[in-house]
């Protein structure tokens, strides 16, 4: 059996019989048996995904009403909830927090008789772009095991690229999702600011997070919007898609479509063949019947401070609540005084959380506010309102996902400003609301280089339409695993 | 320039113990790139604050929730969570 195939492949072959969902899932748990020792994707595996695929064949047999899934089998990274499993955040704080209630999310997506074959590593509580700040340790790269396979999603996008899964979810505060869907050359989804709930994601940076599906074609992306997205009462953030349907006229084909290359994101410091893959991918586009003009956003140079600094400060305040009383681990509270009783907790916390923390305390606090927080509000607003005023010339901007190729496990760890730098061309998506994907385009040395589209709020249609677009005019290898 | 006192005043302010000497380093080096928005040019910009109409909240109401919650966590005696001693 195959099963190199898409979400939506999959869901035809079911449906028509052609295979079971049983039979597709034993071979997705086979293949991570065989390969995830390596890879390092899944923190926790689900023993009963084999018993619920029975259950859905049986369905599909006897006639019984049966969600758009069919047993699609996916992973999830572990900040996202879902009921009685364990929720880790990849954290040892969360080492046996065990979630009490699905995330909506998961809810919307068992409705559909999904599998969820797993829990996916990421960067500790999502902060880091490289999965190597895991307290269990890094994910590798299926394209070369000595390299990053980006992050904070890197399990999610290991799982899907190494066919351990068929579509998976990760969440995208700077570039999470497409960072490394980039560098595993799988598609990477962040939606508009408020189209998927995130009412069950654990909180990083609220104000500018999403969660968004990394999958192997930009169809099944669109096929994952169509189950995910829409207003949850749960989460008042969220905003009203009046039910889109993200698949129709996916083949719209971009003709006539003005995009903007963001000058500021192809500059400086970028690798050579990114560029490349840019300026062909700006080609390819051209050809296909769109126009394609420089502009510039000069913020983009001073998002990546502005989004550090907005997130370290609602990270500070949302890893507040890891005081080990409401969430932690075995250690007696008795003999201890209050505060230093806290200190000792947060000892389980890594370093990048616990640098972050202090990061957090520092730039809102009197006397440093208005040099660091305030500014970097400012700085948001001015890039929203820079980017909006493209969006009235343009329909879509384009850049690399990443101005660099992956790099290799421990290369840049040590170096904070130079690990900021790699989200310059992500972060501005998320300051700013607008949809972004990033689509598998090249492969350089073995490694993959993603190209980066971004729409203007609400025009996540339009974008998986132009998305789809580039896409078609690809062929890259298969992963070498 | 953020002092090594500085840095432990907001630790202890957060509720950290630093015991990697490395994280002055590293911290100093993170605010001080946070510098470049000194030349970002942004004094005169309004900060925007994004308005959620009271008409969007969810409806106010209790919802039973079955399962035991303090059940969950590492030390409880009864309905009360049980904590470290304040003074």
């Amino acid at each position: 059996m195959n099963i190199k195939i898409s979400a939506l492949q999959f869901t035809r072959e079911v449906q028509s019989g052609n295979i079971s969902a049983e039979d597709f899932i034993a071979k997705t748990m086979e293949q991570i048996q065989n390969v995830d020792d390596s890879l390092h994707a899944f923190l926790s595996i689900n023993d009963k995904a084999i018993d619920q695929a029975r259950e859905i064949d049986k369905k599909i047999k006897s006639g019984g009403k049966i969600g758009q899934c069919f047993g699609m089998p996916i992973s999830i990274k572990d900040n996202i909830c879902i009921k009685d499993t364990k929720t880790t955040c990849a954290s040892k704080m969360l080492e046996n927090f065990i979630a009490p209630y699905d995330a909506t999310v998961i809810t919307k997506l068992k409705q559909q008789d999904a599998i969820f074959v797993g829990k996916v590593n990421l960067d500790e509580f999502a902060m880091g772009l490289s999965t190597e700040f895991s307290a269990y340790g890094p994910s590798k790269n299926p394209w070369n095991l000595d390299y990053i396979p980006g992050g904070s999603s890197g399990g999610s996008a290991v799982s899907v690229s190494a066919f351990e899964c068929v579509t998976s979810l990760g969440s995208d505060t700077g570039g999470s999702v497409r960072n490394p869907a980039s560098f595993c050359s799988t598609v990477g989804y962040k939606p508009t600011y408020g189209l998927i709930s995130r009412y069950g994601l654990i909180s990083y940076a609220n104000s500018i997070e999403q969660i968004g599906p990394l999958t192997r074609t930009v169809e099944d992306t669109a096929f994952m919007l169509n189950l995910i997205a829409g207003l949850d009462p749960n989460d008042n953030t969220t905003v009203d898609n009046n039910n889109e349907d993200y698949l129709k006229d996916i083949n719209s084909g971009i003709e006539g479509k003005k995009i903007g290359v963001i000058k500021e994101m192809i500059g400086e410091g970028i690798d050579p063949s990114v560029l490349s893959a840019t300026k062909d991918a700006i080609s390819k586009l051209e050809g296909l019947g769109a126009t394609c003009e420089e502009v510039s956003l000069d913020m983009v140079t001073y998002s990546v401070a502005a989004y550090y600094i907005i997130t370290a400060t609602e990270a500070g305040s949302n890893l507040a609540r890891y005081d080990n009383l409401r969430y932690g681990y075995d250690f007696s509270v008795e003999g201890y005084e209050f505060n230093s009783y806290i200190e000792k907790a947060r000892k389980k916390l890594g370093p990048e959380v616990t640098r972050r923390m202090i990061l957090g305390g520092f730039v809102p606090s009197a006397g440093h506010a208005g040099k660091y927080f305030l500014k970097a509000l400012k700085v948001k607003n001015k890039l929203t309102r820079q980017i909006n005023d493209a969006f009235k010339k343009f329909d879509l901007l384009i850049s690399p996902t990443v101005p660099i190729l992956p790099f290799k496990i421990g290369e840049k760890i040590n170096d904070p400003v130079a690990l900021f730098l790699i989200d310059i061309n992500t972060v501005t998506a998320n300051l700013t609301g607008k949809p972004a994907i990033s689509i598998p385009y090249a492969i350089s040395n073995g490694l993959p280089i993603g190209i980066q589209l971004i729409a203007n709020s609400m025009n996540d249609k339009l974008l998986l339409q132009a998305a789809h677009a580039l896409e078609k005019t690809v062929k890259l290898p298969e992963v070498p695993i | 320039m953020v002092s090594r006192e500085e840095i432990e005043h907001v630790a202890k302010l957060m509720r950290i113990e630093i015991d990697d000497p490395t994280i002055y380093e590293r911290v100093d080096k993170m605010i001080g790139y946070f510098d470049i928005l000194d030349s970002a040019g942004v004094e005169s910009e309004e900060i925007s604050v994004r308005e959620i109409p009271l008409a969007n909240l969810r409806e106010d109401k209790y919802i039973p929730f079955d399962e035991k919650l303090i059940e969950k966590l590492n030390s409880y005696k009864g309905t009360y969570v049980r904590a470290p001693k304040m003074i």
